[in-house]
């Protein structure tokens, strides 16, 4: 097994605690009971309603929140534990430490808000390829660049769980919709233009193309990943 | 034995030092943890001495890699393990915190370190160093569900999986039983034997006398003094200590003790039991032992009063300036 293989391996067990398990399945079942009801009501135009449901629950609060709860624990638990220095100690690349810790939480983040999305998704509008493809794609990149954003910032604060609530309710839902300058600086602008594009359904500051609403996340997941490298090479371990 | 050292440039660090500290130094905020230390370790068991917050940890920390010293400069096993994953991995690290994965099982505990050092043979690696501790490698309970002795023997094991050239453990013993106290310590023993660098903290005094004949010790941030621990033990003779005695004709032996030119002190403390000061506790040793025999005394007890590790210190720290 190589070293990489391992410390994913680890990250991945540490991740699937109870606490975690129930808040994805809650936020999920709240997915799809809106979907339910909203799909049933017979809305007036049912890819918009379907549109705005993945917009603002999905992309929204629970893609963020999942990934902020997984994410902000990988490398941040192992330091509130103190046993980050068993990994850090040894000569696998920093890099690889990091890595891993994005991917793990990815891997329960990405699958576990798709599925859930998509199906409330398709609860609401049918099976309408342009809102599940969309929903698909835009859901996949959110949780991947948020992943990685909470990643870094699980192992720079202590309270990464807490300063990370603030970013997603005081920044992206409250500052950045305040015009499109500092809308560039939130996240959720891209993986919301993916949707707003895909659909045709015009999202409040999600004037993105996908192109950039793909290629943005990218860099922005590189450099929490290269950020994260730099700060376990740089960092004191206890 | 030095008091404390001043690096000659010429000969200091000693050509075989596998451990070399050049003046450092580590603050957090206004509290200064370790201040302008310079060690040398050699091949062999040494033990960091210290009381509880004298800044052992930190120094060991920033030998390991772990932190970075402010000031001063850090070389173990031919590199700096800061910034040389390779010299790094030439350490084995016993850290001080209690922690140990706890929802793994020992053996992958000690399989993960194998892995991670990027070793070949990792099952037969990580048997051979939970043997080593005499853990059973088929144990099924995660470390969680461990004692203190039994999570600190995974600890050791794990540092000892990738045979490393320096072992550096902080309290290891910290936690085991008499029986398991005296086992690792014969292991640390033969792995100094062996040509390893053993380096282990501790503020017990009577854990270090067993550990080994070298030490360097540690007191509030400042290295107080490094040798050869019967070295300091001796240079504590040499200044006025107390002791207690217990026998039968208190009184008597008290008269006789106060003739004595070494006994600069002397309070009986009621009728079996005297407190002395002397100036020269070689010699009182020897005379107390006759006086009562001359008198028909029951020598009890002579239990030293200053040899408590506090005393210890409050001498090295004295003497040290």
């Amino acid at each position: 097994m190589t070293p990489f293989f391992t410390l994913y391996r680890l990250f991945l067990r540490n991740q699937l605690t109870t606490g975690r398990l129930v808040l994805i399945g809650a936020l999920t079942a709240i997915a799809l009971i809106i979907g339910f009801a909203v799909g049933t009501s017979d809305p007036f135009d049912p890819v918009d309603a379907a549109t705005g449901i993945v917009w603002f629950f999905g992309i929204g609060l629970m893609v963020p929140i999942i990934s902020l709860v997984l994410a902000s624990s990988a490398l941040g638990d192992l330091q509130a534990d103190e046993t980050l220095v068993y990994l850090w100690h040894r000569k696998t690349p920093r890099w690889q430490l990091a890595a891993a810790a994005w991917l793990a939480p990815a891997t329960i983040a990405v699958p576990a808000t798709a599925i859930g999305l998509s199906l409330c998704a398709v609860l609401v509008a049918g099976f309408n390829a342009k809102v599940f493809f969309g929903t698909l794609l835009a859901v996949v990149v959110a949780a991947i660049v948020y992943s990685a954003a909470f990643t870094l910032l699980g192992l720079l604060f202590r309270r990464a769980l807490i300063i990370g609530l603030m970013y997603l309710f005081i920044w992206e839902q409250f500052m950045a919709r305040a015009g499109g300058g500092a809308a560039t600086l939130s996240i959720n602008t891209y993986p919301s233009s993916i949707l707003a594009k895909i659909t045709d359904i015009e999202l409040f500051l999600a004037d993105r193309s996908i192109a950039t609403g793909v290629i943005v996340p990218i860099v922005i997941s590189l450099l929490a990943l290269f950020f994260t490298s730099w700060r376990l090479d740089r960092m004191d371990v206890a | 034995m030095s008091l404390p050292p001043a690096p000659a440039a010429s000969a200091w660090p000693p050509s075989d030092a596998t451990i070399v500290a050049y003046d450092v130094s580590k603050s957090f905020g206004s509290l200064v943890a370790v201040s302008s230390v310079s060690i040398a370790v050699q091949p062999g068991v040494s033990a960091l001495l210290g009381p509880n917050g004298a800044g052992k940890s930190t120094l060991l920390r920033m030998l390991s890699g772990q932190i970075r010293p402010a000031s001063g400069k850090v070389w173990v096993a031919g590199g700096d393990p800061r910034a040389d994953a390779e010299a790094r991995n030439r350490i084995g690290l016993v850290p001080q915190q209690d922690g140990v994965f706890e929802r793994e099982k020992a053996l992958d505990v000690v399989r993960l370190a194998a892995i991670l050092s990027q070793l070949d043979n990792v099952e037969e690696r990580a048997r051979w160093a939970l043997g080593l501790v005499e853990l059973d490698p088929d144990m099924t309970r995660p470390v969680g569900a461990f004692s203190k002795g039994m999570r600190q023997r995974v600890k050791i094991a794990q540092a000892l999986v990738h045979d490393p050239l320096v072992l550096m453990m902080d309290e290891p013993l910290n936690g085991l039983d008499p029986r398991q106290r005296k086992q690792m310590i014969s292991l640390f023993h033969e792995l100094g034997n062996r040509g390893k660098t053993v380096l282990v903290s501790s503020h017990v005094l009577e854990e270090v006398e067993r550990l080994g004949s070298h030490v360097i010790v540690i007191s509030k941030g400042r290295l107080a003094a490094q040798g050869d621990f019967r070295g300091i033990r001796g240079l504590m003779d040499n200044q006025p200590l107390r002791f207690r005695i217990v026998c039968d004709k208190a009184r008597l032996v008290a008269a006789q003790l106060v003739a004595q030119s070494t006994v600069i002190g002397c309070n009986v403390e009621s009728d079996t039991q005297i407190e002395i000061t002397t100036a020269d506790a070689r010699t009182f040793r020897r005379s107390i032992a006759a006086i009562c025999r001359e008198h028909d005394a029951r020598l009890e007890e002579i239990a030293p009063l200053d040899e408590d590790l506090e005393s210890v210190f409050r001498y090295l720290v004295g003497a040290g300036g």
